[in-house]
Order: structure tokens, then C-alpha cells, then sequence
């Protein structure tokens, strides 16, 4: 990293300064117009003065740079250099830039919002600054993108107008589709040559070239460069951005932007020129841009179409250059971007001057303005002049440049003879417009319907374009003098290496360029008269079918097939996604098994042992309980009550497995649920009428459920064919007593072993309780099959049987609870299961006289009782960490108590008695509010 | 033995799954609570199984897996057992609600008009 | 030896949070401001504690906790190590920033948010530190039924309906769950990962294609917790209908799923497991790419800015199982380091629509209409702006380093290509989805003429100054994100390596001795 402190540093401010300008400007008001135009024009001249600094640094060969390292990226530093090329598009961006924010500030109406359009101008300068200083490509595709993101908003500026939204959103996909494309091809690039330092690229082209990556980098690569600089077949969005303020069109679709993929185009140009590809690649894409945009732009009748087109092709030829890849040829790339970048901007001014001061872009309206606007008649024509390729014009110089180039090919075999057909044909198309362009303004009759009377602009809106027409000239006649250094070095960075040698000299006698201009001026006046003459070029509207139509189609499929694809898979219904995640289960589950290995492995020999008797019996009954549930479950009382049957024959096979805390849990959580399901039945249909439900589902269903079926069976049998294979068990058994004091090793587990889990799961428990309580709130049910009367009526005859009996119940149930409980830890029972039968203790009262009743006299509070007991069990761990040790440490003592003897007491008790605590309040909560909705509809 | 437990969880989990695919929440309920049936079974299983286990631990006979079965997954199965409770209460008086508030007890009730939305 | 503080942290994020929520639900609903300020000390505390934990862990150290002090694969153990402290930090921040946006109406309008907040956290910090199986599976159902009543608050007729799928779902894939934990107990005999991966390279061969199966059920589990196709169309409607703060929350939702895959297959079927190392990676690669283009579609075709979201956050959980399936150190590393920035733009996305909603008022609410200009467009377009351009990816944001690591990372792998395509189309989608959506919203207003008759959509009742601050803090997060990228991702690389090579984590899970007791 070069130290800070050397003046290379202020490369970085050159960046800086935009965007500290565009952050002061989002904050001043909009109607401060002088005050935001003159923040971002010093701002802009300061930020050149710091690069001018640098001239004789460039001129003399060196490239400072400075580096501060930032992303995680091999050599992607937040840094800036600056080598010729470097150096020529920064002055290009910050000198133009300077003039267009003068020509802004007097185009904009008082009504624009005049801070934010600079805000986003100055967004966008630092933007592009970036990309011509980065000095790893890492930071220029992002300051790439951030170009794109700020021309986005700079199109849609005037928001309320349809075709600048559809400019904007159009530009941005495009070009960040680009930029994604270069993304891509950056990372391929960077890791093959180990590095995104441009130095280290730019050394790089034999290894990345003689990788299998050269192509698809080059191609991705190139997609960018392409689509941002509106090569065919992306070109289509520039003209869309047309919708944007001239000043914008000035700089960003002429200067600047568009020039950014230029300027990828020979940043990269020693890194991946110089093969075949590159070659029939970009010399056929430049070609046929150049041809294809200056054909349209003679039929377009708008001043910014025509420029827009005109730009197309432009960039088309500088494209060809670089693809052309001769020395000189790039000499004449780096020369036209010069040029290019000053007649356009001044043209796109100048039409620019036309709309403000005349209210139309339409040629067919506006004609022999020459009366009314003399002086930007006289500069257009200069810079037309120029763009037309007329001698003693910058725009000539390059021209002829690009001629001789394009003779004496022969890659493309017998059709190499085409690139000098097709180059002159071209520079004819461009004659053509150049002098429609000043033939229709500015003569040809006189103007039709215009708004205002025309007149020429302030002398300040003059002063851009005067000084941009004027290096036109400048340049044209002066060459060597005017840009020869710059050219020198620019150039000298693009080949790498010395330079060829060439001249900048107006007349280089009677050869074959020459002899293609004059032929080219000659058939474009020949070809816009005989428009002009013969097809009454102002009727003819000419329609392009091209890009943009295709790529809206491309968007409105893209939008239509998504919402399909939606509609088909995100159905939002519910069986849909069950089937999918059984499906895919049973899938995953049974895919091992396919593989002959495992078929092998897989041993299932079971032992075929007589079951017992009552075994086989439970098992006949529970299988007859499920189908019955399967043929019934319509019926729903019914299907509740078998439910109830197959939970009951779950927990006497636990208890008949030797698991009696299992059966005793199972048996007393599924008369909960009964009386949950049976509560919930008072607000449900009865019976449910079938849906209808088409046979095929359920066949799907059907075979769904007979895979799961048999995939559970197989696992469990396969499974108890082996030993146990526990590698927890022993030990937990083994430590039960002397670890725990518990005799009972799975309440141990419970509240010792593994009483996070438990902790966790009287946590769901109790918020299950509070879900049922917010959700019960506002309930308003549909329908209630006991009606009040029936529910009165109800209540007598339960108070006959049960008003004694519940009463007395309940202490009972207490009692019996507080035994379970005491013994949990070293016989079946415990916290759970306490808690459960108190529970359905203190609900009897509850199903007798109804909730009114009850709490009319006993007001417990359940959610405290929630709260509470998951407060005490997790207290209960916490005291263990003052102590030093983990979090739910146990310890036990055991003390002497009178008449039960030596009982040990575990700490874990008190965990339990949290859990107790909990799971009462829970179990209670949850179905006396269910049963308090019991009165009917409120 | 291994044969009734691994078909009978099979059919449970077969019929739990039948019903899981019905239109209704109720139903969807009751494939639910079965489907826990099965798992609970089936996690209990994967102790491997016995008939003559002593539950409890004892004076003068060995905590090994010879005389006790495997307490491991009981413990998960009681644990299991409850969340499975608390859930389901969850999603039934869920069910409840979204009949009340879209005049229907399908579980798809009210998403009719969603792609509108 | 006893433990000191440092050597509690660990298990501080799940031990406060539920007392502290057990308590809030004990007090009861009625000192809604005691609550509040209980549950932000909680949550800023915690952030503390988590940050210490990240330093702590930041040399490659793995902190183990055996609960109980019962040694490990006998008891519980919970263990920190980089990712896991990650996962913590911005687990917390969410939180921070749900909480903050919550003091707005949503506390207020329904009591016991806090406590439930404080469960939520709770169930989240534990599914991040705990190396059991089983308790991983508690964990998600105290986070879940924490996010079922949560969703529920103050979401009105929407939750309801969202809720119906999503507890039945869920409930479907706890018994997954629970079939796949109980089949690898049965063959493999313990449910500690650490012992797993020690025990699964050692199986009987008639046990592999059994153990096999259950890891990939097991998968599927993790899949529906993070959204993957076709298991994840429970997603859109869920987040959508949960309130604001909510739903930022939720948007770390998915990532346990994906942490869980990120955990799991890394460590139990990694490379040293023989026959079953790897057996995720297929099933994975297809099912997140599936993802990716699905919610690519989704968020083309969605009619209101939060469904957008909900969309573009599941393909972001694609895009991390995608690159999770290469599961080399490198790609492990970059998943590490994607996770985070895409969990805060979609939560700052979930704010930002919510104020949108707010200020064009409940009838228009976000969808993505044309309309008069709402109030204070500038703001919330700024914001929609920067938050639209974090997730799409777009530079200088977040989005783009994240999207330009993650590329590199895996450029080497054999599904590089696949991965690249559908990445790179999907943010295009993306960018496509969201300027569509910002244009509509905020440009096209523009041209409408308000008509006297429409009702001027009333100013948002209740402030918005904790929704604005929470945003801010999302926002903010991002922009560090690019600040310190460097360190950052060097912390998420190593973080990957060290998922890569778990032999350390496993070292210290089973061979860290319990506290001696001092009788």
C-alpha cells in the first residue's frame, strides 16, 4: 500500500469531492437554485484542478496511485491510479461535467427541483470518476453499477412523465443486467490471474489467455461493456433514455456513460485482445453498430432521437477500432472518443438550446430557425460539421484515421472488402443526418406551429457549447499542437508499450481515406437530398421493430410466467404442501435403500417368536380402533371417541412394555385431549360434508399414506432385530442412584439428566396455555351445538351426579397428585404427572357447573401459576452457577423425617415442583377457557 | 412382538397420514395426534422393546440394560408427549378461530382470495 | 475448579431470556412498561454477552458447557464457537430491533409481547448452542410456538389464517423430526453431534443405509424450517401477515433452518464419515437452486411489498444452502458471511414497508398500486431506495460484497456454473421485482392527480419513532457490513474452516470433564 501521505492521495479526494457535493446537496432545499448549481460546479472545477496537478506525473510517463486496504478480496483495496487513459477520461468527465452543470443550471425550469438534479448529477460524476481511477476491478464494477443505479434516478427525474419512468427502469435492467454479466467476468478474471489489481491484470493476458476461462471472462466481460455502451443488439434503451433532461443526454449519453463501456473496452483492451475472438467478436458487433444507428438516426424526426442514434453508431465505430486491434487502430479509438465525446455533447446542447427556447424537438415543425437563432445556428453547424467528418474538424481527423484502418483486412476473407463498403456507407448515413440535422433546423422553409417565438438562449446556456465547438475547431486544425500529448499517453496505456509511429496532419496527401471521405460526403448529401426530394422524408414515420418491442415482450412473459408459476405451485393450500412434504420424504427416506450395498446390508430377521396373547390382543383391538377411525373420522364424535380408544391402547402397550411413567403420562395427557377435541366439537360442524375432493386425490393420498406406512414399519422392525446399540444408556442407568438419587432413572432424566429439555417443554406448554387464552379472547363462535337452555339443563343433571362428588374430588385429586408427585423421583410419577391429575381435578368442577360458576367462587389465577412454576424450575438451575457450578446442577441430602424415615431430597424437587406448577396451571387454563366459550355465542 | 409393534405403528402412521391430507382442520387434527401416537411408539421402539424389564431401580439388581430397559427414549417420549399436546390444543382452537372468522372449517378457509391481496 | 463468569456466558442467552419471560409472564399484563424495560435490558445485555462470546471464540477456541455438570454424551452440552456466536449476534440485534419497533403500537396494543420476545430469544440462542440432537428439537418448538403467538399479535383475521398452515405444518415436521432423531438413537445409539460424528464413521454396515435414511429426513426438517422448495410455500403467507416488528424477526426465522443444515451435515456427515459423508450435498444443491428460481418468480409476481420480501428472503435461505452444499471451508465461510447482511436488509425491508403502509393508510397499505403521493415520500423513498439496493445486491451495499464473496468462494466447485446462473439471475429478478415496485410506489404518484373525494390518507396514528429506529439500526448493521467487510469476512472464512474440520469441536464437547463436586 503506498503511504497516505504521498500526493497520490488526492486521486482519491478527485473521487471523494462528487459525492461529498452530492451529499451537502440532498440537504439544500430545491428552491436554492444558484446556491446548488454553484456547490456543484466548485466542486466539480476543484476536483479538476486536482487532477490537472497531475499532468506532468502523466505526461512524463509515471501513473501514481494510492491503496488503502478494504475488501476481503485479493487485491481489491479501496485504491485509485491514474495511467494516460485514466487521466484522459477523468479530465474528459470533469471538464465536460463542469460545463454541463453551468448549461443545467439555465435549462432547468424554476418548477424542476433543482438541488436534487444536482445532487444525482454530482452522484453520478463521482460514480464515473470512480470507474476511470479505480485501480482494481473489484471497485470498478462497483462504481459501475453505481452508475447505473444514479442514471436510473437521472432519467426518471421527471417522474410524473410515463416515458421517463420506462427510460429509467429500462436503462437500469439493461445495464445492470450488464453489470451482473461483468461481475461475473471480473471474479473469473480475478481468480485466474490470482488478483483484481489492474496492475497485475494488465501483466496477465498471457495466463488468463491460455486459460479455459479466457472465453466465457471475455464474453461476460464483454456483455457489460456492451449493453452499457448501447452496442447492437442492446442499444435499444439509449434512445428510451432520450426521456431524461438535455443536460443529462449531454453527459451521460454522449461523454460520459455510454463511454464507460468504451473505456472497459480498452482498460481490459492488453488484458484480453489480441485473439480470434476478441477480434470477430467486437469488430462485428462495432461494425454492425455503427451501420444499424446511423441508418435509423437519418429517419428519426426528433433532434435527441437523431443524436441518440448518431451516438450508436459512433460508439459502434470507436468499438470497431478496438476490435480491430492494430496499434494505430486504437490510436483512432482513443482520438474519436476525444472528439466524439465534444461535437456530441455541444450538438446535444445545442438541441438542447432549440427545445428550451423554440418548446419542440420535432424537425418537422421546427424550420429556418437560422433567423431567429444565429448563434446557435452558427455553432451547431460547427459541431455538425465535425460530426459529419468535414475536413479542418476534429471529427475528420479520426475519421481518416479509421478508414485507413478499415482497408487491407483480409480476417474476414473474401468479405474483408465489406469493412470499408459498410465504413464509408456509414460515414455517408452520418453526412446525411449531420446535414438534416442543420438543414431542417435551421433553413427549409420556415418554422410550423411552434409554441414560442424562437430566440437565442442566454449568453451563459451559449458559453458550454461555444467552448466545445470551438476545440472542435481547435482541434480540426491544430491537431498535434491541441491534443497530441494526451492522445500520446492515453493511447500508450491502452496498446501497452511504445507507440507506432502516426501523424496528426490535416492533409496526408491523395490516398485511398481521403478519397472514402469525399466519397462519403458526396453519396450522404446525395442520399439526404433525395430523401429530402423524392420520399418526403417529414411523411415518412420510420418504425423500427428492434429491441425495445422484444425486450418488453421478454418483461410481460417474464411477469406473466412467474405469476403462473405462483399461482400453480404457491396454491396456498394447505394438502397440497403436506402431500408435497410426505412425498419428498418417503423419497429421501427410501433412496438409500435402492443402492445394492445397502439392499445387501440390510438383514431383517426376525425373530418369529409366539407374541403373547394379550399383546396380540391389544393389537387386534388397536388396529380395528385406527380403520374404524380411518372409516368414520367424517363422524366426529365418533372419530374423537376412537381417538380416545387407540391413545388408551397406546398406553397400555407403554405400561405392558415395562414403561409405566410412559402409560401413566399417555393415559392421562389423552383424556386431556378428548376433552379438548370434545369441547371443540360444541363449535364445529358435527359431521364434515365432503369437500369436494376428486377421486385422484384421494388415490394420491391413499398410496401416500400406505409408502409412509410401510417405510415406519420396515425401520422399526429392521431396528429391533438388532441389540441395543445405546451408548447413553448404561452409563444413565448406572448413575441414576449413585449420580441423581432417584431410583426412577427416566424421572431422573427428566429433571436431571436432560432437564433443559424439560425446561424447554413446560416453556411451550405454558405459551401453548397463553396462545389459547389470547386466542379464545374475542371468540365469537358460528355455531354451538349445546345451546344455553341445553347447557342449563346439562348443568342440572351433572350437579345431581357430580356436585357433591366434584367438590370432594378435587382435594382428592390434590391428594393424589401431591403422591404421585413426592414419589416421582423414585417411583412412576413425578412434576408431569402430578400436575396432569390435579388438573383434571379441578376441571370436574368445571364440566359440572360450568366456568361462570366456578369462578364466580374460586379465582385462581393460571397464567401466574405458568409463570411461576417455569420462574421456580429455572431458579432452581440458577442457583447452582452461584455456587460454581453449570446451570442445573442437582445436589440431594437426606434427611430424617419422622415416621416416612430416610427420604432423600434432590434438589431436582423443586425443579419439579416448577414443573408441577406449570403444567397445572397450563393443562387447567387451556380447557376451562375452552369450556368457559361453553354459554354459547355472546 | 417386533412384528405387531413395527406394523402396528405402521398403521398408524399410515392412517395419521390419510387424515393429515383432509381439507379440514379437524380432520388435519386428528391425522396430527395420531401421527404423535406413532412417533411416540416409534421413539420408544428405538430402545428396543421387552416385556419383563424391571421399570424401576433396585437393591441387588444390576442398572445395566440386561434387567432395565433403556430409559433414554422414555424420557424423550414424555417429552414429546406434551409438546405434542400443546401444540395440538394450539392448532385446534386455531381452527376454531378461522372458522369464526371465515364462515368455513376448511384449513384453506379465507385464501380464496389471496392472489387478489 | 469452579466456573467463573466467563466460563458461564455460555449458558446466559438461554438461562436469561427464560427466566426473564417466565417472569414477565408471571406478572402478569399489567406493567406493560416494567415489562418493556425488563425485556431491552434483557436483550441488551445478552447483545453484550454474545459479543463476548464472538471475541472469545474469534482464535478458533470452542467453549463447551455441559448442563447439569454431567459429562458429555451422558447430559446436555451446549458449546460457542464462531458460527454459533455469529448466529447469536445477530440473532440479538433482530431482536434489539423488533423490540424497538414493537414500542411502537404492537407492545402496547397486545400485553405479553415481551415476554413472548423473551421466549422467541430463547428458543433461538439455545437451537444456536446446543450440540443435542433432542434439545435441538425442544428448541425449535419453544422458538415456534413463541413465533405462533407471536404472529398472532395484533395480525387480526391474516394471522389466523397464516397460522392454521403454518402450525400444521410445522407440527408435520417436528414428527419428521422426531422419526429422524429416534432412528439415529436406535442405530447410532446417541444424540449428542459431537458423539454422532465420532460413532457414525464406526457403523455396522447393516446400519448405514437406516442411519442414512434419518439423516436425510432430518434434512428435509431443517429444509422446511428454512423455506426450501418444495417444502417452503408456507413462508409468503406467514411472514406476510405478521405485524411489522414481527416479521423482522422472523427474518432469522429461516436461518435456523439454515444454521441447523450449516451445523449438522458439516459435522455428523462430513468428510470423516465414511460412506455417509456428504449424503446432504445433492438433495441440498437441488433444492436450493429450485428455490432461488421459485422465489425469484415469487417476487415478480408479488402484489404487495411484504409477499416481495417474503419471497426474496426465501431465495436468500436458497442461495445459502446452495453455496452450503458445496461445503468446503471457503464456501461454508462465505455462507457464514452472506447470512447476516441478508437477514438485516430483509428485516430493514419488513420496516420500511410497514411505514409505507402506514403512511399511505390501510386501505392502499403496501400494495404495489398506483396512488396519490403519500406523506413524507422522500424519506421512505430514500429508504426503500438503500434497502431495495442492499438485498438486490447492488453496490456499494452490503449485498454486492456479500454476492461477490460468495461467487468467488465457490468458483471452484464442480456446481459453480449452476450456482453462478441462478445467483446472478436471481438478483436480476431482483433488481427488475424491486424498481418496478419503487417506481409504482413512489414515481407514478407523481403523475396522479389527487382527487378532492379520496380520503387524504390519515397520518399514522401511533409514532413511529421506534419502527424508524429500529430500520435505522437495520440499515446501519448493513453499512458496517461494508465498512469492515475485511475483518469481517476473515472472521467468516475462519468460522467456515472451522465447520469444515470439526475435530476441535468435537474434542471439546466430549472430553471437557464436569466441574469436580467439592462434597
Amino acid at each position: 500500500m503506498e503511504d497516505p501521505a504521498s500526493p497520490a492521495v488526492s486521486l482519491a479526494w478527485i473521487v471523494a469531492l462528487p459525492f461529498i457535493a452530492a451529499a451537502i446537496l440532498f440537504t439544500l432545499p430545491n428552491y436554492a437554485r444558484n446556491l446548488a448549481a454553484g456547490v456543484a460546479g466548485a466542486f466539480t472545477l476543484l476536483a479538476l484542478g486536482l487532477l490537472l496537478a497531475f499532468t506532468p506525473d502523466v505526461f512524463a510517463g509515471l501513473v501514481p496511485a494510492v491503496a488503502w486496504p478494504w475488501l476481503p478480496l485479493a487485491g481489491a483495496d479501496l485504491g485509485f491510479r491514474a495511467d494516460g487513459l485514466a487521466f484522459m477520461f477523468a479530465g474528459l468527465v470533469l471538464g465536460i461535467g463542469a460545463l454541463v452543470v453551468l448549461y443545467a443550471r439555465y435549462y432547468l425550469s424554476s418548477a424542476d427541483p433543482m438541488a436534487r438534479f444536482f445532487a444525482f448529477f454530482m452522484l453520478f460524476m463521482g460514480a464515473m470518476l470512480g470507474i476511470v481511477l479505480a485501480d482494481n476491478l473489484i471497485l470498478l464494477v462497483i462504481f459501475w453499477e453505481l452508475t447505473s443505479l444514479s442514471s436510473f434516478l437521472l432519467i426518471g427525474y421527471w417522474q410524473h412523465r410515463s416515458d421517463a419512468r420506462q427510460g429509467a427502469r429500462m436503462a437500469l435492467v439493461i445495464t445492470g443486467t450488464g453489470g451482473l454479466a461483468l461481475l461475473a467476468g471480473v471474479l473469473l478474471i480475478g481468480q485466474t490471474v490470482g488478483s483484481y489489481k489492474l496492475d497485475v491484470v494488465l501483466q496477465s493476458a498471457t495466463v488468463l489467455q491460455s486459460s479455459s476461462v479466457y472465453l466465457p471472462a471475455l464474453l461476460l466481460v464483454l456483455a457489460g461493456a456492451f449493453t452499457k455502451s448501447a452496442q447492437v443488439p442492446f442499444h435499444f434503451w439509449l434512445p428510451q433514455a432520450m426521456a431524461a433532461p438535455t443536460p443529462v443526454s449531454a453527459y451521460l449519453h454522449s461523454a460520459t456513460m455510454v463511454k464507460a463501456g468504451i473505456f472497459l473496452i480498452a482498460r481490459l483492451h492488453p488484458t484480453l485482445a489480441g485473439t480470434d475472438p476478441w477480434f470477430y467478436i467486437v469488430t462485428s458487433v462495432g461494425l454492425a453498430t455503427l451501420v444499424v444507428g446511423a441508418y435509423i438516426a437519418v429517419f428519426q424526426h426528433d433532434l435527441k432521437g437523431l443524436l441518440a442514434y448518431s451516438t450508436i453508431s459512433h460508439l459502434g465505430l470507436i468499438t470497431l477500432l478496438f476490435g480491430l486491434d492494430t496499434r494505430l487502430a486504437s490510436i483512432a479509438a482513443v482520438f474519436h472518443i476525444l472528439n466524439h465525446a465534444t461535437f456530441k455533447a455541444s450538438l446535444f446542447m445545442a438541441a438542447g438550446i432549440i427545445d428550451h427556447e423554440s418548446g419542440s424537438r420535432d424537425m418537422r415543425a421546427l424550420n429556418g430557425l437560422w433567423k431567429y437563432m444565429p448563434i446557435t445556428a452558427v455553432l451547431a453547424i460547427v459541431a455538425s460539421a465535425a460530426m459529419a467528418g468535414v475536413p479542418l474538424l476534429n471529427g475528420f481527423l479520426s475519421k481518416e484515421m479509421f478508414f485507413a484502418e478499415t482497408i487491407g483486412l483480409d480476417s474476414f476473407g473474401v468479405f474483408s472488402v465489406l469493412v470499408p463498403v459498410l465504413a464509408t456507407v456509414a460515414a455517408g448515413f452520418s453526412v446525411a443526418y449531420s446535414m438534416r440535422f442543420i438543414h431542417d433546423v435551421f433553413w427549409n422553409g420556415e418554422p410550423i406551429g411552434l409554441p414560442r417565438k424562437p430566440h437565442d438562449p442566454p449568453f451563459w446556456m451559449l458559453v458550454p457549447v461555444g467552448v466545445l465547438a470551438g476545440l472542435c475547431l481547435f482541434v480540426g486544425l491544430f491537431p498535434a499542437v491541441a491534443i497530441g500529448p494526451l492522445l500520446e499517453v492515453a493511447a500508450a496505456s491502452v496498446i501497452g508499450g511504445e507507440l507506432p509511429y502516426y501523424s496528426l496532419k490535416i492533409w496526408h496527401g491523395f490516398n485511398l481515406p481521403l478519397i472514402m471521405s469525399v466519397l462519403a460526403l458526396a453519396l450522404g448529401a446525395a442520399f439526404y437530398l433525395s430523401l429530402q426530394r423524392l420520399f418526403r422524408l417529414h411523411d415518412h414515420v420510420h418504425i423500427v421493430y428492434g429491441g425495445r418491442q422484444i425486450f418488453d415482450s421478454i418483461l410481460r412473459a417474464l411477469l406473466n410466467g412467474s405469476r403462473a408459476v405462483i399461482r400453480w405451485l404457491a396454491t396456498g393450500r394447505l394438502h397440497r404442501s403436506m402431500a408435497l412434504i410426505v412425498a419428498v420424504t418417503i423419497t429421501v427416506a427410501v433412496a438409500p435403500w435402492l443402492t445394492p450395498r445397502a439392499a445387501n446390508a440390510a438383514s431383517l430377521t426376525l425373530a418369529i417368536n409366539v407374541p403373547p396373547l394379550l399383546a396380540t390382543v391389544l393389537w387386534a383391538v388397536g388396529l380395528a380402533a385406527t380403520l374404524g377411525l380411518l372409516w368414520l373420522h367424517r363422524d366426529r364424535f365418533t372419530a374423537v371417541l376412537l381417538l380416545g380408544g387407540i391413545g388408551l391402547i397406546v398406553s397400555i402397550t407403554f405400561a405392558l412394555l415395562s414403561a409405566p411413567d410412559l402409560a401413566l403420562t399417555q393415559l392421562l395427557v389423552e383424556i386431556a385431549s378428548v376433552v379438548l377435541l370434545m369441547l371443540a366439537l360444541n363449535y364445529l360442524p358435527a359431521r364434515a360434508d365432503p369437500l369436494p375432493a376428486n377421486a385422484s386425490r384421494r388415490w394420491r393420498d391413499g398410496l401416500l399414506a400406505a409408502a409412509a406406512g410401510i417405510c415406519v414399519t420396515v425401520a422399526v422392525a429392521v431396528v429391533l432385530t438388532g441389540p441395543s446399540v445405546s451408548a447413553v444408556a448404561p452409563w444413565l442407568l448406572a448413575n441414576s442412584v449413585p449420580g441423581a438419587a432417584g431410583t426412577n432413572a427416566v424421572n431422573v432424566i427428566i429433571v436431571d439428566f436432560r432437564a433443559l429439555d424439560t425446561l424447554g417443554e413446560i416453556a411451550v406448554l405454558g405459551i401453548a396455555a397463553l396462545i389459547i387464552v389470547g386466542v379464545l379472547q374475542d371468540y365469537r363462535p358460528r355455531r354451538s351445538s349445546i345451546s344455553a337452555e341445553k347447557l342449563a339443563a346439562a348443568g342440572q343433571g351433572f350437579s345431581l351426579m357430580l356436585s357433591m362428588t366434584s367438590r370432594a374430588l378435587v382435594p382428592a385429586a390434590a391428594v393424589v397428585a401431591i403422591w404421585f408427585f413426592l414419589r416421582g423421583h423414585n417411583l412412576p410419577g413425578g412434576g408431569f404427572i402430578a400436575g396432569l391429575v390435579l388438573a383434571l381435578g379441578l376441571l370436574l368442577p368445571y364440566l359440572a357447573r360450568g366456568t361462570s360458576w366456578v369462578e364466580e367462587r374460586q379465582r385462581i389465577n393460571y397464567e401466574a401459576w405458568i409463570g411461576w412454576g417455569l420462574f421456580i424450575a429455572g431458579l432452581t438451575g440458577v442457583v447452582s452457577l452461584a455456587l460454581g457450578y453449570p446451570f442445573l446442577t442437582s445436589t440431594y441430602l437426606t434427611p430424617e423425617v419422622p415416621i416416612i424415615g430416610k427420604i432423600p431430597i434432590a434438589s431436582a424437587l423443586f425443579f419439579d415442583i416448577g414443573v408441577f406448577a406449570t403444567v397445572t396451571g397450563a393443562v387447567t387454563l387451556a380447557l376451562t377457557r375452552l369450556g368457559r366459550v361453553n354459554v354459547g355465542p355472546r | 412382538m417386533e412384528l405387531l409393534l413395527a406394523s402396528g405403528i405402521g398403521v398408524l402412521t399410515a392412517v395419521a397420514v390419510y387424515l393429515l391430507l383432509r381439507a379440514r382442520t379437524f380432520e388435519v387434527v386428528l391425522g396430527l395426534t395420531l401421527l404423535s401416537y406413532a412417533v411416540n411408539l416409534f421413539l420408544f421402539a428405538m430402545g428396543r422393546v421387552a416385556v419383563d424389564r424391571y421399570p424401576i431401580l433396585r437393591d441387588g439388581l444390576a442398572p445395566t440394560l440386561a434387567n432395565h430397559s433403556d430409559p433414554l427414549p422414555q424420557a424423550l417420549v414424555l417429552t414429546a408427549i406434551v409438546i405434542g399436546f400443546a401444540m395440538t390444543a394450539v392448532l385446534i382452537v386455531i381452527a376454531l378461530r378461522s372458522d369464526a372468522e371465515f364462515g368455513d372449517d376448511s384449513a384453506d378457509a379465507g385464501r380464496a382470495d389471496e392472489d387478489a391481496r | 475448579m469452579a466456573l467463573g463468569l466467563m466460563d458461564q456466558l455460555a449458558i446466559l442467552p438461554v438461562m436469561v431470556p427464560l427466566l426473564v419471560g417466565a417472569l414477565l409472564v408471571a406478572l402478569g399484563t399489567r406493567h406493560v412498561r416494567l415489562a418493556a424495560a425488563l425485556s431491552m435490558v434483557s436483550i441488551l445485555g445478552l447483545l453484550a454477552c454474545s459479543i463476548a462470546l464472538a471475541l472469545a471464540t474469534a482464535d478458533g477456541s470452542v467453549i463447551p458447557y455441559q448442563l447439569g455438570n454431567w459429562p458429555a454424551p451422558f447430559g446436555i452440552s451446549l458449546a460457542v464457537d464462531r458460527l454459533s456466536s455469529a448466529m447469536l449476534v445477530v440473532t440479538l440485534l433482530v431482536a434489539l430491533a423488533c423490540q424497538l419497533a414493537a414500542g411502537d403500537s404492537l407492545a402496547q396494543r397486545s400485553r405479553g409481547f415481551h415476554g413472548l420476545l423473551q421466549f422467541q430469544i430463547a428458543g433461538l440462542c439455545g437451537a444456536f448452542l446446543t450440540t443435542d440432537l433432542f434439545n435441538l428439537f425442544v428448541f425449535f418448538e419453544v422458538l415456534l410456538i413463541a413465533s405462533y403467538a407471536l404472529l398472532l399479535q395484533g395480525s387480526g383475521r391474516d394471522g389466523v389464517r397464516a397460522s392454521v398452515h403454518y402450525i400444521a405444518i410445522n407440527l408435520l415436521g417436528s414428527s419428521l423430526f422426531l422419526f429422524a432423531v429416534g432412528l439415529l438413537y436406535g442405530v447410532v445409539g446417541t444424540l449428542n453431534m459431537a458423539d454422532l460424528a465420532v460413532r457414525i464413521p464406526q457403523l455396522a454396515p447393516q446400519d448405514v443405509a437406516l442411519a442414512h435414511s434419518a439423516g436425510l429426513v432430518l434434512l428435509i426438517v431443517f429444509a422446511i424450517k428454512s423455506a426450501l422448495l418444495p417444502l417452503g410455500l408456507w413462508l409468503p403467507g406467514t411472514y406476510a401477515a405478521a405485524t411489522a416488528p414481527v416479521a423482522a424477526l422472523f427474518a432469522i426465522m429461516t436461518k435456523v433452518g439454515v444454521y441447523s443444515i450449516l451445523r449438522v451435515y458439516p459435522l455428523v456427515f462430513g468428510a470423516e464419515a465414511g460412506v455417509l459423508s456428504g449424503i446432504g450435498a445433492p438433495w441440498m444443491l437441488v433444492a436450493a437452486l429450485g428455490t432461488i428460481a421459485l422465489a425469484a418468480c415469487g417476487a415478480l409476481a408479488a402484489r404487495n411489498l411484504r409477499t416481495l420480501n417474503c419471497w426474496l428472503i426465501a431465495g436468500s435461505a436458497g442461495t445459502l444452502v446452495a453455496v452450503g452444499a458445496v461445503g468446503d471451508a471457503a464456501s461454508l465461510g462465505a455462507a457464514v458471511f452472506y447470512l447476516p447482511h441478508t437477514t438485516f436488509a430483509a428485516a430493514a425491508m419488513f420496516l420500511t414497508a410497514d411505514l409505507i403502509a402506514r403512511a399511505r393508510g390501510s386501505a392502499l397499505s403496501d400494495r404495489i398500486s398506483v396512488a396519490a403521493p403519500m406523506p413524507h415520500a422522500a424519506v421512505l423513498g430514500t429508504s426503500f431506495f438503500i434497502a431495495a439496493a442492499v438485498i438486490a445486491g447492488l453496490p456499494p451495499a452490503s449485498g454486492f460484497i456479500a454476492k461477490a464473496v460468495l461467487l468467488t468462494s465457490v468458483a471452484t466447485a464442480p456446481s459453480a456454473t449452476a450456482i453462478w446462473l441462478f445467483v446472478l439471475a436471481a438478483s436480476l429478478a431482483a433488481i427488475i421485482a424491486l424498481s418496478r415496485a419503487g417506481s409504482v410506489l413512489f414515481w407514478k404518484p407523481m403523475a396522479v392527480e389527487p382527487d378532492p373525494e379520496a380520503p387524504r390518507p390519515a397520518p399514522p396514528a401511533a409514532s413511529a419513532h421506534g419502527t424508524v429506529a429500529a430500520l435505522v439500526l437495520m440499515l446501519g448493521a448493513g453499512i458496517a457490513y461494508v465498512v469492515f467487510a475485511a475483518p469481517l469476512q476473515r472472521y467468516a472464512m475462519q468460522a467456515g474452516a472451522q465447520i469444515a474440520t470439526p475435530e476441535r469441536y468435537v474434542q471439546a464437547v466430549l472430553t471437557t470433564a464436569p466441574v469436580e463436586r467439592t462434597k
